[in-house]
């Protein structure tokens, strides 16, 4: 009897409970190369089995099949595993798992299909996490193919989780800039900032060419969100970040210093004469945004030195061609939400007003609450990272050492520089 | 509006068991329960003399000031000394398990409606077992000249149910008053039970074994207050820790205080709310005593419910929830800066002071 019905026969006897299933897994890890080498096994044998009773068999089974160049029917079969397959059986193989849904992406990549791999992929993130907190490996794979597919909003569903808890750097930084990417593609650029500060100053040794993107589109992101641009990084960033940023990315921190003198002539010019890099860097977009959102910062700069305005005056300090698209830009920005302002179109004159906000509705109860609901989520969190690392024998060792130095004469018992377990 | 909490929930009737005991009214007047009932249920009460109680709180009060302190005087805390503190029942060190208090209570009787005013101790003779008669009677001319219409109406004691031994101790009392009441006050605190631990007993003669008998049968009754006991029942109900601790335990200790009112206030209102929905739906008859209590309870509150009401509400809750999201972003800083200062000192590569040896 060959191998492959014996594994077959044992995966469909062993797949009831968890007790069988560590049994089960066993069986397959020692079968899995003679697997490789049968020959009888074919994409037929894989009917023999159920996709979300069998999943811990299927998975290994898929595995060997695929493990040489897979076509497009293996590709539908994935995708159809892994929307069936049952997520407890899963994790016992994570690593396998994750290797095959990699093989996956690889593949419709080169099929230039995204669209096929975004729901198989979201389904596979959400089966192998073990909590919400957890960035898992396919994270980044599924942000990318939303990313190519062009549907941000599944990207986003993604995302709304907070990641508390990360096993590898690598994917962290494609995490946040793919996240970021996401995010910019929905124009929520607070997001979008939060992610890609989170990459351009993260701990590192050497400049890694993620975080080097991610400084290049964050530039651009403070442009938009918030109109202002700083030459220093923020103060956590890395030393080897502050130092050699800025040799890489010079295109962008000129047009960043135009922005803040706020001409438009002249950061156009800029634009302009480095536009061949932009477009290297695939940034020319987002560029271009920023630019227009020059006037907007401009606009919202008059907000604050001035009561009223004509529409005249506004088109000619913000150095826009007419009153009428002063006019347009101005009621733009109010159903954004951006100012506050009545526009008198007889006179022509625009009234900047105060925030009229006066938090005395019963929607703002609802938002407020949410808010303090996850602030105590947050501080809870905060809490548990203040005891686990109380408990560090990094940091006992150093606290005991200090005390050392300083009691001397007194008759404390020294903390032990080493602690047995 | 405190104010108006207490006596909200001063006032109304336990509901709580008012509904299950719809249900099993039918066990009939022997059974000696421990668990209060309302005055206004349909059920027969299990007295049925036709008399209603009323009692204060300040009888309430007296008998567990008295409980307190002969228990604090016979049992003295570990730190002070023992010897010469211990009274006659020297070899007491540890009082057993059914120590008990006695005394009277005394009040005024109008019509059918047994008003319970006042109460004062009295001492138990172990030999006889028996109340001090003399004393009892000095007593009562003493109080007979403050308060003139009051006379001795029973007694009370503490414990957790009525003995054989209390029969006798009622029997003697009935030449003062031909059908005395029996206070009983149960001391053993349980959470979980919310009603107050007070049970009026009266005394009825039922025939068992051919011989008429009296056996203490269970009086339903009301709490009343005057507006001058409201306020020793605020005081006492708001003791603070006495050593002050700092602003932050007492404002802790009084928020926990409105937060326990409220609640139970809650609780209440819930009940109410769904008796009525059962009610209306049909499961439970109508009762329209009941539906006119209630209508005169809600009539009794200060609902507003004008426009500029809402707002002024609306404004001062969003302002207190605003208070409340700084208080927790406070808190949230304060716990970032512990975590941060915990990995510094952790992770710190370089040494920061000089002359030591860099942490391998």
């Amino acid at each position: 009897m060959s191998t492959v019905e014996a594994v077959i026969t044992s995966i469909q006897g062993l797949s009831a409970s968890s007790g069988d299933l560590y049994a089960l897994h066993d069986v397959l890890k020692g079968a899995v190369d003679s697997l490789r080498t049968d020959s009888e096994l074919q994409l037929s044998t894989l009917d023999q089995l159920d996709p979300s009773k069998h999943s811990l068999g299927y998975l290994y089974l898929l595995d060997v099949l695929t493990y040489g160049p897979v076509s497009k029917e293996k590709v539908l079969l994935i995708a159809r595993f892994i929307n069936a397959c049952d997520a407890v059986q899963i994790r016992l193989a994570s690593e396998k798992f994750v290797s095959l849904c990699k093989r996956f992406k690889d593949k419709v990549l080169e099929l230039r299909d995204p669209l096929l791999g975004v729901a198989p992929l979201l389904a596979a993130v959400r089966k192998v996490q073990v909590s919400t907190k957890r960035l898992t490996a396919l994270h980044p794979d599924c942000l990318q193919l939303c990313l190519l597919a062009k549907c941000y909003k599944a990207g986003f569903s993604v995302l709304s989780d907070d990641i508390l808890e990360v096993d590898q750097p690598r994917e962290f930084y494609l995490y946040c800039y793919y996240g970021g990417m996401i995010c910019i593609g929905l124009k929520r650029f607070q997001k979008a900032l939060e992610l890609l500060y989170n990459v351009v100053t993260a701990p590192m040794h050497i400049v890694n060419a993620i975080a080097l993107e991610a400084y290049k589109k964050y530039i651009l992101v403070t442009l938009i969100h918030s109109g202002q641009f700083s030459i220093s990084l923020p103060k956590c960033a890395s030393t080897t970040a502050k130092s050699s940023f800025k040799t890489w990315c010079t295109p962008y921190i000129e047009v960043g210093m135009r922005y803040n003198d706020g001409k438009i002539s002249e950061l156009e010019a800029v634009v302009v004469a480095n536009s061949s890099d932009f477009e290297k860097d695939n940034n020319l977009g987002l560029v271009k945004q920023a630019v227009a959102s020059l006037y907007k910062r401009n606009i919202l700069r008059l907000t604050q030195k001035y009561l009223t305005l004509s529409l005249q005056d506004i088109a000619n300090m913000v150095q826009l061609a007419n009153a009428k698209e002063a006019e347009m830009r101005v009621l733009q920005m109010i159903q954004d939400g951006q100012i506050h302002a009545l526009i008198n179109q007889k006179d022509g004159m625009v009234r900047f007003l105060e925030d009229p906000e006066q938090y005395k509705t019963s929607e703002m109860i609802e938002i407020m609450d949410s808010v303090i609901q996850r602030t105590i989520g947050l501080s809870k969190n905060l809490i548990a990272m203040d005891e686990s690392l109380s408990c560090d024998p990094l940091y006992l060792g150093k606290v005991g050492r200090e005390r050392q130095r300083y009691d001397f004469g007194e008759d404390f018992d020294t903390v032990p520089q080493k602690f047995s377990m | 509006m405190k104010i108006r909490i207490e006596a909200i929930y001063l006032k109304i009737p336990t509901l709580e068991e008012e509904e299950p005991k719809r249900i099993n009214n039918r066990r009939g007047k022997k059974k000696k329960e421990i668990s209060l009932e309302t005055e206004h249920t349909s059920m027969a009460p299990s007295s049925s003399s036709g008399l209603t109680f009323k009692l204060h709180p300040l009888v309430m009060l007296n008998i567990s000031d008295h409980l307190t302190r002969v228990k604090t005087q016979l049992n003295p805390p570990a730190s002070s000394c023992a010897n010469g503190n211990n009274p006659s029942t020297g070899d007491a060190t540890l009082l057993p398990q059914d120590f008990r208090v006695y005394g009277c209570v005394i009040g005024a009787q109008k019509g059918r409606t047994v008003e319970i005013f006042n109460s004062f101790e009295l001492l138990l003779d172990p030999t006889t077992d028996t109340l001090d008669r003399s004393f009892l009677e000095k007593k009562q001319e003493l109080y007979q000249k403050v308060f003139p219409n009051f006379y001795i109406l029973g007694w009370y004691s503490t414990g957790s149910e009525a003995n054989e031994s209390d029969m006798s101790i009622h029997k003697a009392l009935m030449d003062i008053n031909e059908s005395p009441v029996y206070v009983l006050l149960n001391p053993a605190i349980n959470h979980a039970q919310k009603d107050l631990p007070v049970t009026i007993y009266e005394s009825e003669f039922h025939v068992i074994d051919g011989i008429p008998q009296p056996i203490f049968v269970n009086a339903s009754y009301t709490i009343e207050t005057v507006e001058a006991e409201r306020i020793s029942v605020d005081h006492v109900a708001h003791l603070k820790p006495s050593d002050g601790g700092s602003a932050a335990t007492q404002l802790a200790a009084h928020l926990t205080g409105i937060h326990s009112a409220i609640k139970m206030l809650n609780s209440r209102i819930r009940v109410l709310h769904q008796y009525l929905g059962s009610m209306q739906k049909g499961d439970i008859p109508c009762d329209n005593s009941l539906l006119r209590q209630v209508a005169s309870l809600l009539r009794s509150l200060p609902a507003a419910q004008s426009e500029k009401f809402k707002e002024d509400f609306l404004m001062e809750y969003n302002d207190k929830l605003l208070m409340s999201y700084l208080a927790m972003i406070t808190n949230c800083t304060s716990n970032m800066n512990e975590v941060v200062d915990k990995f510094n000192t952790a992770y710190e590569r370089n040494s920061r002071r000089g002359g030591r040896t860099p942490f391998i």
